[in-house]
């Protein structure tokens, strides 16, 4: 975001703030619900404006609510609202959610610094051969196989190190790059739905679930989601090679290296696959997923494969992002700010189907200027809200997984996301042809899960 | 927008041609500036910073006129606003005293003799330009298609962006 929006992002939300404080109650905007306003509107602009580090905003939410809204408020609250304890706000850092995810990032991390995912994906390859559509589907499969474990932007820097030199000797005017270029950030966003652990806005709505008491586990997001992708993967395949028809027979992309026969490598592999062995079999024994992934952490460091420097490259800012976005829909459902907003619109007139559709396309149009996971921040409390609150027809869940997904399908810009914006550093690829691709894998994307998903998963029994 | 520059400081214009010429794979994004003396670099390298450019990389000829090349190296290496400058000493003339002044000293990044091989100057010019925009916290992404493009885009991978 250029720094005349940041400004204008700073003044706005600093006015919105105070002058939403200084007006304090109004009619049934109690005080409570009146501060978080106060709280939500600044975070909405700052999110979107990136007037201050997406993360500094999310702390910024959780100093606000502890100084506004919790026990220890600054000015008191009025009898009959129960303030959360403040240690529950700050504890928002911790919520179990993270520490899956940080048993996510460890492991990702590990894995790349002991260059498993790279031997993975070489391995994975070979059987692909060298006809350009499919090593295109060869490097969209392995793709979203990796980001539905490691970071949708590190796991398209990895395969894009390996798609830019193949790229680079093809004839100029060949339209295969665009497909090659585009292939991978499209398939890393797509795959990132594909486990709670794929992409931080999966992680924001598990967060918001789980606090609403309709959380679920790592198997049956899968099973809800792995599908969805499948599916737009295999249209997003079809559109791309379609669309950049390629004038040379074969092609060979060389990928990965000998696997790292050393202990430390070997503890990785083992530990690696035991944690996904440990969150994809939850029902059998009972153990949450954010304990299986905190224990993967802890055998990788107590056994000296994860060192203090690999804990320092760790990002803990995601983890804060996230982190906020929870305390911020803790924060907007405790005072009934959610409630408040909801009783502002006419519910009864509106079809179900319609109340879906604009929470996908608020969800996707947003997210596609603005990061994925900021939209997801903004937009989760108050659409799975809406669901909790039973004035329309719609499971929590589901709108949390459309949420979710709306989210990581909006790629239609180079800023729409970092895996987009990785590609469109190549410099081999048009504005208009990232648009185009975009807006089409987008579209399939948020229509598969509007469209045939939620009807399958009501038959199913999912939601 | 600010650019990204390299200097090439060498004083026998044929030979600065040829240095330009070999280096020209990379003025898609990156410029290249030239002098011919220390004092010359010297008003280059203030001309660059006054408008908000920055060196990343010198490739210095050691014999000049006047101050000479490891001069000019020391003296980069010793202002604070400089020693981030990656640096090539490319020259036939430089003694052993010299040579060893300009590692101790001036913590030279590459030595390249005289008469040199141009495959060899641009994959220096490519790494230690990447060291740069690396280790100065340049937008990665901005110089993939010129420099060493897998690890440009893990630094990218590993920097503050979100999903």
């Amino acid at each position: 975001m250029n720094g005349t929006v940041a400004r204008i992002g700073a003044v706005v939300a600093t006015v919105w703030f105070i002058g939403v404080l200084a007006i304090g109650p109004q009619g049934d905007l109690d005080a409570p619900a009146s501060r978080m306003l106060a709280v939500f509107g600044a975070a909405v602009v700052l999110w979107i404006t990136e007037a201050i580090p997406l993360w500094a905003t999310s702390i910024l939410v959780i100093i606000a609510q502890v100084l506004l809204i919790s026990d220890e408020a600054v000015v008191g609250l009025p009898a009959g609202f129960e303030p959360p304890p403040y240690e529950s706000i700050f504890a928002t850092l911790a919520h179990p959610v993270l520490m899956l995810f940080l048993g996510g990032f460890v492991l990702a991390d590990a894995a790349a610094k002991y260059r498993l995912d790279r031997n993975l994906a070489g391995v994975m390859l070979r059987p692909f051969g060298t006809s350009p559509a499919a090593i295109i589907a060869g490097l969209m499969a392995i793709t979203a196989l990796l980001s539905m474990f490691v970071s949708n932007t590190a796991t398209t820097a990895a395969m894009m190190a390996v798609v830019l030199p193949v790229a680079a000797r093809l004839d100029e005017g060949d339209r295969l790059r665009i497909a090659l270029v585009l292939s991978v950030p499209v398939a890393a966003n797509v795959g990132g739905v594909g486990t709670p652990v794929g992409s931080p806005p999966n992680a924001i709505v598990l967060g918001r679930l789980s606090e609403q008491g309709e959380g679920i586990d790592f198997l049956r997001w899968m099973i809800m989601a792995l599908p969805v992708a499948l599916v737009v993967l295999v249209l997003a395949w079809l559109v791309l090679v379609r669309m950049y028809r390629s004038t040379t027979a074969s092609i060979e992309v060389r990928l990965g290296g000998e696997f790292d026969r050393g202990r430390p490598a070997i503890i990785l592999y083992v530990v690696f696959a035991l944690t996904v062995l440990g969150w994809v079999t939850e029902p059998l024994h009972q153990v949450p997923a954010a304990i299986v992934g905190f224990g993967a952490v802890v055998a990788l460091t107590s056994l000296r494969v994860f060192t203090v420097d690999d804990l320092r490259r760790v990002k803990w800012h995601i983890l804060w992002l996230v982190g906020g976005g929870i305390a911020l829909g803790n924060g907007v459902s405790d005072t009934g700010l959610d409630t408040w907003i909801i009783d502002r619109i006419d519910w009864s007139t509106m079809p179900t189907i319609v109340f879906t559709v604009a929470l996908g396309l608020i969800a996707i149009v947003l997210s596609t200027v603005i990061s994925n996971s900021a939209t997801a921040n903004l937009i989760a409390p108050i659409g799975i809200g809406i669901a909790v609150s039973g004035v329309v027809d719609v499971s929590p869940l589901l709108a949390g997984l459309i949420i979710a997904t709306a989210c990581s399908f909006a790629m239609a810009l180079p800023v729409s996301t970092p895996p987009n914006a990785v590609a469109y550093a190549s410099g081999w690829i048009a504005t208009r042809d990232l648009a185009m691709v975009g807006v089409v894998v987008g579209t399939i994307g948020i229509a598969t899960v509007l469209f045939v998903a939620a009807p399958l998963w009501s038959t199913l029994g999912l939601l | 927008m600010s650019e990204l520059v390299i200097l090439v400081v060498e004083d026998e214009p044929e030979v600065r041609a040829e240095i330009v010429r070999d280096l020209a794979t990379f003025t898609q994004r990156i410029r290249i500036d030239e002098a011919e003396s220390v004092d010359d670099a010297e008003a280059a390298i203030a001309d660059a910073v006054e408008s908000g450019d920055r060196i990343g990389l010198a490739v210095v000829d050691h014999r000049l006129p006047g101050r000479t090349g490891v001069d000019l190296l020391v003296a980069l290496h010793d202002d604070p606003a400089t020693r981030a400058i990656r640096t090539v000493l490319i020259t036939g003339q430089a003694g052993h005293q010299d040579t060893i002044r300009a590692i101790n000293e001036a913590g030279l990044d590459h030595y390249i003799a005289k008469p040199w091989d141009p495959d060899e100057l641009v994959a220096v010019a490519k790494r230690l330009l990447t060291d740069h925009v690396v280790e100065s916290d340049l937008d990665p992404l901005a110089y993939v298609p010129e420099l060493d493009a897998a690890r440009l885009l893990d630094h990218y991978g590993e920097g503050g962006s979100v999903e």
